[in-house]
């Protein structure tokens, strides 16, 4: 799977990186950056909730044969 | 099981006094197990309204500002006839509360920087301070309201100074945001004649008064930061700019009257609200208090719990389906938050209060596109407040009924009597 944040929505507010650390980093701009692309399909359950939990509705996931 | 008074079909939210005593939660169960998408019968003069109550439905439509939107107004009455908006008081698409995408995916990013989680924290040294020199005034007393000595004064004083509010008008603020938040309680309408005193007229009148007041009082602020500017947020708006985007007056006006009345009327009620639950369960509190560390998650259950804001409404742009019932175009729907956040099917149960609850993914501050823009300061008020109650007065207890405000939106409490120890 791929794993986009939009900029334009994130503000920074961190419950990717709690859901799923490896996959995402909350940098000094505020801006949360994927760490992994693809991201590997462990981590898919902690990306699931980073997708649901996002208070901005900022983390966008595709699928590998989309 | 719960049963209700009311019929189904005869059942109306839109009345403040169902809040005023405290009974929405049996209504709210009642709703989420018979029907969770519910059509509220319009009334003398308003439209009716889809009661929408359960978590998942409110995630969709929130996740959906297009589909959804909040510029026909957020609260869930709303006039039959169009011509009751006065054109001096209208704010429907003026701020970024009741304006939708792209537009309002413009106005945020032009205003957000200071509300970033980063950014606020850095705050929390200053809004400690002014805590404690708010709890030294009350240092020498027995008794105090705590919602007019305490929980209403951090906020209010961390607002205005964020605008750039003088001191000296901050109790003129306090009396403004009353106006427009608290305008269906008679307690706020003052300067109204008798005669319409505690009708809904009255209220209208009210809030249109506050309204009126708070844009004239800002527009002289901003009149004074062009001339010279000052290190305050009014300030930064003027100069502000995003991909070569900048904002109106008329943009700046509502902005700082939407951030007034948002950041004070619920991150009061939050803390007011925090102190009371905490005081109905002692070995929470007392958990609490032998181990601060759980304070965060402690806020958390807290915003669950209190839910200040309860609703917001939205309107449909088009057909659509939810949870099998069909919501036409033109449609309003209305969110309810305390419901949403006693949700049998996310939250475990949902009518213990358990500081230490985990998961809490709440919905106190709303989610997606209009994401309350002070979560953070909201968050950290709440954090530094109950650090420093309890660390100065670490036996203050309830003493009395909370007095609540009468309103189906904000769900305040007016007065809250404490013994400090
Ligand atoms: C415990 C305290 C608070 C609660 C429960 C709360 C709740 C909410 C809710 C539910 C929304 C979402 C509206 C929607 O989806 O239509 C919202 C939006 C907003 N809140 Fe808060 N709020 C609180 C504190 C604050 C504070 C302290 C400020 C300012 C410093 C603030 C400023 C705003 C603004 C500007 C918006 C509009 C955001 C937008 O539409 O993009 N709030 N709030
Ligand atoms: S949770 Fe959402 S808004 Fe917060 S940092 Fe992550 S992507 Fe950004």
């Amino acid at each position: 799977m791929r794993v986009f944040v939009d900029p334009d929505l994130c503000e920074g507010h961190s419950k990717c990186e709690k859901s799923a650390p490896a996959v995402f980093e909350v940098r000094d701009d505020d801006l949360s950056y994927v760490l992994l692309d693809p991201v590997p399909e462990e981590h898919r359950e902690g990306v699931e909730r980073a997708v649901r939990v996002c208070p901005r509705g900022a983390i966008a996931m595709t699928e590998d044969n989309e | 099981m719960t049963q209700l008074a009311t019929p189904l079909d005869e059942l109306n939210l839109n009345r403040a006094d169902l809040f005023e005593q405290g009974q929405a939660h049996d209504v709210f169960r009642y709703l989420r197990e018979h029907q969770p998408v519910h059509w509220n019968r319009e009334g003398k003069r308003n439209v009716g309204f889809w009661n929408i109550t359960k978590y998942e439905d409110v995630m969709f439509i929130s996740r959906n500002p297009e589909l959804f939107i909040s510029s026909k107004d957020i609260g869930s009455a709303y006039p039959k006839d169009e011509s009751e908006f006065d054109p001096e008081t209208d704010d429907r698409g003026k701020h970024l509360i009741k304006m939708d995408p792209p537009r309002h995916v413009r106005v945020r990013r032009l205003v957000n920087k200071g509300f970033t989680p980063r950014a606020v924290n850095a705050l929390e040294p200053h809004i400690r301070e002014i805590t404690n020199h708010i709890l030294d005034d009350i240092e020498h007393k027995e008794r105090t309201d705590f919602v007019l000595d305490v929980a209403s004064q951090l906020p209010l004083a961390v607002i205005c100074e964020m605008m750039g509010v003088p001191r000296k008008d901050w109790p003129y603020m306090f009396q403004l945001t009353n106006k427009v938040l608290g305008a269906a309680d008679s307690e706020y309408q003052t300067d109204v004649p008798d005669e319409i005193r505690g009708t809904p007229e009255g209220a209208q009148e009210t809030a249109r008064q506050g309204m009126r007041e708070m844009r004239q009082y800002f527009a002289a602020q901003l009149a004074d930061r062009k001339g010279e500017r000052k290190d305050d947020l009014l300030s930064l708006l003027v100069d502000s700019e995003d991909k070569g985007e900048t904002l109106t007056d008329d943009e700046i006006l509502w902005f700082a009257f939407l951030l007034i009345v948002a950041g004070n009327e619920t991150t009061r009620n939050a803390i007011s609200g925090g102190l009371h639950v905490l005081s109905e369960h002692p070995e929470q509190r007392k958990k609490l208090q032998d181990d601060m560390s759980l304070l965060p998650s402690a806020v958390e259950e807290i915003l669950r719990w209190v839910s200040p804001v309860m609703h917001m409404a939205r309107v449909a742009t088009d057909d659509v389906e939810i949870r099998g019932t069909r919501i036409k175009k033109g449609e309003r729907v209305v969110m309810w938050y305390p419901s949403v956040n006693r949700d049998e099917d996310i939250f475990a149960d949902p009518y213990t209060f358990n500081i230490t609850r985990d998961p809490n993914d709440h919905l106190a501050f709303g989610i997606g596109e209009h994401f309350c823009l002070g979560a953070g300061f909201a968050r950290l008020e709440l954090k530094v407040m109950f650090e420093e109650l309890f660390r100065r007065f670490p036996d203050i207890q309830v003493d009395g009924e909370p007095e609540r405000l009468r309103s189906n939106f904000i769900g305040g409490v007016k007065h809250l009597p404490v013994k400090l120890r």
